[in-house]
């Protein structure tokens, strides 16, 4: 099935190469075999960006389609300041449009409907602080990139996709600057935090990615919330924690994996439930609950051992008063 | 009890099987069903133009068109009574499907192709009317005191929300089905934001990229050419815009499926006769819904338009199939 549509996609595209190549590039738009303008967003910004590139399409080498795949890979990323579209340019990118679906793989456009999709709930952030986290927040977030809000219809979690997508972007963000410092730790230019403090930092950045959506964030933690939510919320929070420890040095191999991730979890959560109704400059009261929790939390470990070192005092302690009592009763000796 | 059930199931079986016999022998025999000269031309169809389909019948291609127009001309005063008592009523219930899965957004365009009585313009027109009531009940409620600055604001956007108000176009290519739904639209008194076109799903008259949604409910298995319409529908809609297409289709279990083969073939066309009086025509439309490709197929066929994202929802089984496809 998938061999077929790709023949008849790399047909099409056949096709579609013979009719630019009869036809100037500067002519208007053709049939609909070119309309391939989902490629157009991502190709124009690589046509303003690579002005010195000709925009014909008649030479087939393999080396011209890994520069337009490799630009396309590029203008997707620095997506963020889109303008509007210039027909020119779009015109003379679909030369290269007919040609990536020569190349027939269609891996490659599954992987720019993802980014597409990326890219409007990324707009759509934008919006939340105006529409909350919604539909109407994506509709809008489409509409700034040029395309219809009845795209919106893509995203069959609704609120739920937007909300996971800047959840799962705020967790990349905070590995990338722990990967960060630790890269400056191994080179020597930094010292080694003690294992609070580095908790603190990591989850007060962390926190501190939510501060221009505090509005509404907690009409977000309630989406998160929802039954069919709950796995992938869980699945974010989880590897959010794991990777917070595993900056942090822990190595363990026994029970302490698990109560460590447990009381960090906790930590998370209940920071993150005091900053929502937090009203203090800067989240102050939010910076201190976080201090005292992480303390609880050495102080536990820390008694704990103590009460296991008294515990064993204690027990040697009584031992030794009853061979004392047995010595001085008599009952000890070997007659 | 259960031998009696397994009495009357065969019995059912035997009568649709000798009915659909009957069908597949007239068309054979090509004199039972009345059709006249049409068949004969089939027969001496050395003209050069491909056949298509018009029910379990072959027919030029140039002729199908022309013979689904008298179909709907003769069927369109009774077209929603008969819908009613075709499917008990659940059609209301697929088309409000439609919509909630449409979910439109305030302020978008919409086409109805094949649209005829209006049935998913009226729907949709409600819809989004209620949601636009929906957010301004929200806005006010968060802006009960208002400062002047915000007053002053809402005086000079009040004429911008007009502009984006939405739109609905229902375009047929049949008259008497457009003006059955005008007098349906006139005694709802629904009139802003409707319009009313004649045109053709395989060359339609609208320019490129004008509208947010198309959709065609029951009306792309009577086009003669499927991919035509399909590329009509990519070329009027805006980047970004969604194709979604309402369709009686293969019903994927067997029990169901012997079920509504029995209720297509004894029943519809029994009930055309004695509602509208018009046999043939319920005939042709259970025939034609035979013929037309199943799930998957037309999925298939959507995404070799240009189409993205393409999705379909199987509604009652898999009676009718709900297809969603992207321009990006």
């Amino acid at each position: 099935m998938a061999a077929l549509l790709r023949g008849l996609r790399a047909g099409r595209a056949l096709r579609g190469l013979c009719s630019v190549v009869a036809a100037p590039p500067a002519a208007n738009p053709q049939g609909s075999s070119l309309r391939r303008s989902f490629h157009c967003a991502a190709l124009r910004l690589q046509d303003e960006s690579k002005s010195d590139k000709p925009p014909s399409s008649s030479s087939t080498t393999y080396h011209e389609h890994y520069q337009a795949h490799s630009a396309e890979q590029d203008a997707a990323a620095a997506s963020q300041d889109d303008s509007t579209s210039d027909p020119a340019a779009e015109e003379a990118s679909r030369p290269n449009t007919s040609y990536q679906d020569q190349s027939g793989e269609q891996g490659e456009e599954y992987e720019t409907e993802e980014q597409l999709q990326a890219r409007i709930l990324i707009a759509a952030l934008e919006f939340v602080p105006l529409h909350g986290w919604s539909m109407e927040a994506i509709a809008a977030g489409a509409e700034t990139l040029g395309l219809s809000s009845a795209s919106t219809g893509m995203f069959y979690n609704g609120a739920g996709d937007l909300v996971l997508h800047f959840i799962s972007q705020c967790n990349s963000q905070l590995t990338e600057i722990l990967a960060e410092q630790h890269k400056q730790v191994q080179l020597g230019q930094a010292e080694q935090k003690r294992t609070a403090d580095f908790l603190r930092d990591a989850v007060e950045t962390r926190l501190r990615m939510h501060i221009p959506y505090i509005e509404s964030w907690p009409q977000a933690m309630s989406i998160l919330l929802l039954p069919h939510n709950i796995p992938n919320s869980l699945k974010h929070l989880s590897s959010l924690v794991d990777d917070i420890w595993f900056y942090a040095g822990d190595r363990s191999t026994d029970m302490n994996w698990y109560t460590k991730r447990a009381a960090l979890t906790g930590i998370y959560n209940t920071t993150e439930l005091v900053m929502v109704q937090d009203s203090s400059p800067d989240f102050q009261d939010t910076w201190n609950f976080l201090d005292n929790r992480i303390q609880d939390v050495v102080n536990m470990s820390t008694t704990a051992k103590q009460v296991q070192s008294t515990g064993e005092a204690v027990v040697q302690g009584l031992v030794g008063a009853a061979v004392t009592l047995k010595n001085l009763t008599g009952l000890n000796q070997k007659r | 009890m259960a031998a009696s059930m397994r009495l009357l199931f065969r019995r059912v079986i035997r009568l649709s099987h000798r009915n659909i016999n009957v069908t597949a022998a007239g068309v054979s025999r090509g004199s039972g069903c009345c059709w006249g000269p049409s068949t004969c031309r089939c027969f001496s169809d050395a003209a050069g133009d491909s056949s298509t389909h018009f029910g379990f019948e072959t027919v030029p291609e140039t002729e199908k068109a022309k013979r689904v127009y008298k179909v709907f001309e003769n069927v369109a005063q009774k077209y929603d009574v008969m819908n009613d008592a075709m499917s008990l009523g659940i059609h209301r219930v697929w088309k409000d499907m439609l919509l909630h899965v449409m979910h439109p957004q305030p302020g978008v365009q919409l086409l109805d192709v094949a649209g005829g009585t209006g049935d998913i313009a009226f729907r949709f027109l409600e819809y989004v009317r209620s949601q636009q009531e929906r957010q301004k009940r929200r806005a006010s409620r968060s802006m009960q005191t208002p400062s002047w600055q915000d007053i002053s604001n809402n005086y000079s956007t009040e004429d911008v929300v007009e502009s984006q108000e939405s739109r609905a176009v229902v375009c047929d290519i049949n008259k008497e089905m457009l003006k059955v739904g005008k007098q349906k639209a006139d005694s709802l008194g629904v009139s802003a934001g409707l319009s009313w076109v004649v045109g053709d799903a395989e060359e339609l008259p609208f320019d490129d990229d004008q509208f947010d949604i198309y959709t065609i409910a029951f009306g792309i298995r009577n086009v003669t050419h499927i991919d035509q319409a399909l590329q009509e529908a990519l070329r009027v809609l805006k980047p970004g815009g969604r194709f979604m297409c309402l369709e009686f289709s293969k019903v994927t279990n067997p029990v169901l499926a012997r079920l509504y083969d029995a209720y297509s073939f004894q029943m519809i066309p029994v009930l055309g006769e004695v509602i509208a009086g018009d046999w043939k025509s319920y005939q042709y439309l259970v025939e034609s819904i035979r013929k037309f490709p199943d799930q998957e197929e037309f999925k298939g066929m959507i995404e070799d338009a240009g189409f993205y994202c393409v999705q379909y929802y199987n509604l009652t089984g898999g009676v009718v199939a709900l297809h969603s496809g992207f321009k990006l």
